[in-house]
């Protein structure tokens, strides 16, 4: 016996060296295992999954959702729209019809069938003006969606959309697909019942507590999902939500980088991961060019050429926070060589604003919270640097929105999320006469890039547009970006499998436990 | 004592309205549209006044309230546009955990400060005491998020010995449900206790001083039946008074805790109430929280006729 651990304990090294050496060779080298279960640790309550009741999902929501529901489509770990419940797709030439072919056999939890009638149906009911739905938003550029036959469903879109698949991989309240009998049978209950095709199953929730997520044994990825159980958990305080990974009551939790102590701790930490993911979009800011002293492009440009974005991120996240010069970021297939960010410069800032001769005083919106407030007091001392007198106007997350709507505002922080695609962001926010061009700006040269580039099928050309694009608003500096959109998990390092977290959303749906 | 009874009750209708009066209007005046906050980034002039028409947002205000109290008084608190939930269902399922919270740790509160005050005033003035009175002043000035990080990282992420964060309700297993109240209620008891034992202490040295006592000890009654028997519950007036105010402050001592222990109770559906801008939630919550505080004194108050029986025929 002790000669046998003995030899065994002698042979080891070279076990391991062999093991080294033939690993690479054998791809894939991580084993997935079956079995075991989680908790996942999120920032928020999640308030129901019936899109009618609930309008849009937020983040946490959207994790659960990517659990209990599937999307046509999924993205790949390049960001490319790959098959789901879709399995081959075509376009029209004008990119205004797009035919999705459907995979067969597939079943919602409740028994009811999968098929171009269900695809519809979802979609029907979310179009219908008399539910009014607050998701009707997002698909006002969707005309119709037809049901040619069993397996095959036509979208017809107002608008084109060379990237219409991938934008329809996020596991939100327009594209995950539920089952219509269930929200047709359970009416108000349905949304806290809710019934997709995912794979787990709903198995318990309580409000405020835990919703507890069982594996779909009838799932149709066969050998899919892994783990048996996913309980998910709103831990709202960011402080003790570390701590309870810590503690081993979560295996994963929600991180941003306004947390930047904990995840730096985590980094550290062999027995934890940190998994972190720069999408494209970020942070911004919009001037409204038609109030004063924003109606002069030299006050504008001042103040953008006075932010030192590098202390910026230094002061409010300990260096995490990634600076943004364009509104693509690194996740975003849109890569610039040139995208005509103006310069750190507070010396041509300072002679900007005496060219300007009058004395600049101006408000800017802030959330009424400590982050925001931090955030405002560091852009008001490099401005105060360069002769500028910004005052911070502190009002809650949600009026900023409607303030933004009614231009109520002199400089509004904004945000540009993560998508798969530039155009419904870009065109919204910067084509003139949308309801979110913020700036009130209006450059016949900017419509002609934005109106271009969503008919371009050529990524080179498009992007091209997109670049030229952003040269053109970092010139007039009507919006200007302060960090990339950077989301964060941290879970325990058993925890493997994790996608990239496209959207800011944690999908835990197809991991395992090492 | 019926009629002291119904003179009390009367007294609360007053009270009541003004709590309610006082809940609508802060709802009512905080600045953002409901209807912007329900339409967030698509609310368009139009949109936005269809809205309000349907919500009855284009009437007077005195209009909303008097419609608003009418529903109320019918048990029809509203309903969230969020989750549509009724605000009754909300709470009736949050409810039970903030009481159990708050009972348990008003318990430890008296459980930590009333035997310290027994023995403060037992020999007032003497080491012990002093070293109490500036202890109990210390902790005071401890904030609850503070010592609620503190206690997490000492017994859930250090010693593992109870968990950071999380509930299971006491119907299901009621050791794991106590298991994840201690470290919460210890927290708001943290901040209770010092009171508790800075008003029972000095209230006992003075009933020390009282005739009686010195007849008992003349009489020669054993020390501790004296301080525990004869001493304990006339001084224990103020201390009732005391924990019955508690509970307004527990009561607001749960919005944190609830939210840093992850605890499913009402401070949390308040906190999130407020960040979603829930107002007919918010509205609801208050109205119920400040009712039953005002019943809880009411409460107390009947308690003092209870300890004192000169109040209830009104001679105190």
């Amino acid at each position: 016996m002790t000669h046998a651990v003995a030899a065994a304990r002698r042979l080891a090294p070279i076990f391991l060296v062999t093991a080294f050496a033939i690993v690479p060779l054998v791809q894939p080298a991580q084993a997935q295992k079956s079995g075991g279960s989680i908790t996942v640790g999120q920032e928020l309550d999640i308030p129901g999954f019936d899109p009618l009741k609930v309008g849009v999902y937020d983040t946490s929501a959207e994790t659960a959702a990517a659990a209990i529901f599937d999307t046509l489509i999924t993205l790949d770990d390049k960001g490319q729209a790959a098959p789901k419940l879709a399995l081959s797709w075509t376009h029209s030439d004008d990119y205004k019809t797009w035919t999705f072919k459907l995979r067969e056999g597939v079943k919602f939890q409740d028994g009811t069938p999968f098929n171009a009638e269900a695809v519809k149906a979802n979609f029907d009911r979310q179009k219908d003006p008399a539910n009014k739905c607050r998701c009707a938003f997002y698909i006002a550029y969707v005309h119709d969606v037809q049901a040619v036959d069993e397996y095959t469903v036509v979208y017809h879109l107002n608008d084109p959309q060379v990237n219409q698949p991938a934008l329809m991989a996020v596991q939100s309240s327009n594209n995950v697909v539920h089952s219509p009998t269930a929200w047709k049978t359970k009416g108000d209950d349905y949304s806290r019942n809710p019934v997709g095709t995912g794979p787990y199953i709903l198995k318990s929730w309580t409000a405020g507590d835990r919703m507890v997520l069982e594996k779909n044994p009838d799932y149709w990825n066969k050998g899919h999902p892994y783990l048996d159980r996913i309980t998910l958990k709103p831990l709202p305080d960011a402080q003790s939500r570390f701590a309870s990974l810590q503690s081993g009551e979560a295996d994963i939790i929600w991180d941003d980088e306004y947390d930047p102590d904990n995840i730096q701790k985590a980094q550290k930490d062999p027995k934890l991961a940190v998994h972190a993911y720069t999408g494209s979009g970020a942070q911004v800011y919009a001037f409204n060019t038609k109030t004063p002293p924003f109606d002069d492009v030299r006050v504008r440009q001042a103040l953008v050429m006075a932010i030192d974005r590098k202390k910026m991120s230094q002061a409010i996240t300990n260096g995490l926070a990634k600076p943004a010069s364009n509104p693509y970021g690194e996740g975003s297939w849109v890569k610039c060589k040139d995208d005509g960010a103006l310069p750190l410069d507070p010396a041509k800032a300072k002679a900007l604003l005496q060219d300007y001769g009058k004395p600049v005083e101006f408000k800017t919106i802030v959330t009424a919270t400590p982050r925001g407030r931090t955030i405002g007091q560091v852009l008001q001392q490099f401005w105060k640097n360069v002769g500028a007198n910004m005052e911070l106007e502190q009002v809650d997350q949600a009026t900023i929105a409607p303030r933004g709507f009614q231009r109520q505002f002199q400089l509004t922080p904004w945000r540009i999320i993560d998508l798969a695609d530039p155009d419904p962001q870009m065109f919204a926010n910067f084509h003139t006469g949308s309801p979110v061009a913020l700036a009130n700006y209006s450059n016949p040269e900017l419509d002609k890039l934005l109106e271009h580039a969503r008919v371009t099928a050529d990524v080179a050309e498009r992007t091209e547009d997109y670049c030229a694009i952003t040269r053109l608003i970092n010139k007039e500096a009507i919006w200007f970006w302060t960090f990339q959109n950077t989301y964060y998990a941290v879970s325990t390092a058993k925890l493997k499998g994790l996608p990239k977290i496209y959207h800011g959303v944690i999908d835990v749906s197809d991991t395992w436990l090492d | 004592m019926l009629a002291f009874v119904i003179r009390r009750l009367v007294h609360l209708l007053p009270v009541l309205a003004a709590v309610s009066l006082l809940t609508f209007l802060i709802a009512s005046l905080l600045p953002g549209d409901l209807a912007y906050v329900i339409l967030g980034d698509q609310a368009t002039p139009e949109k936005v006044a269809a809205l309000r028409h349907d919500m009855g947002l284009d009437q007077p205000l005195w209009w909303r309230y008097l419609s608003w109290l009418g529903h109320v008084l019918q048990g029809d608190l509203g309903r969230s546009f969020r989750t549509g939930q009724t605000v009754l269902q909300a709470v009736a399922e949050r409810v039970p955990v903030s009481i159990e919270l708050m009972l348990l740790a008003e318990f430890l509160g008296l459980l930590i400060g009333v035997p310290l005050a027994i023995a403060c005033a037992a020999r007032a003035g003497g080491p012990f005491d002093r070293f109490m009175t500036g202890g109990a002043f210390a902790m005071l000035s401890v904030p609850s998020f503070l010592s609620a990080i503190l206690l997490i990282y000492l017994f859930a992420v250090e010693l593992h010995w109870l968990p950071a964060t999380g509930y299971v309700p006491f119907t299901e297993d009621p050791v794991a449900n106590l298991r994840f109240f201690v470290l919460p209620a210890l927290t708001l008891a943290l901040a209770e206790w010092p009171g508790i034992m800075r008003v029972l202490r000095s209230d006992m040295i003075a009933t020390l001083q009282e005739d009686y006592i010195a007849l008992a000890k003349a009489k020669g009654l054993k020390p501790s039946r004296i301080l525990f028997v004869h001493a304990l519950k006339p001084s224990s007036l103020t201390l009732v008074t005391v924990t019955g105010i508690n509970i307004g402050r527990l009561i607001g001592g749960t919005l944190i805790v609830e939210s840093i222990f992850a605890l499913p109770g009402l401070g949390r559906l308040l906190v999130g109430a407020i960040y979603t801008r829930d107002l007919i939630i918010l509205q609801g919550v208050v109205l119920l929280v400040a009712s039953g505080f005002v019943i809880v004194n009411f409460i107390v108050d009947m308690l003092y006729a209870v300890l004192d029986p000169r109040i209830r025929h009104g001679h105190a």
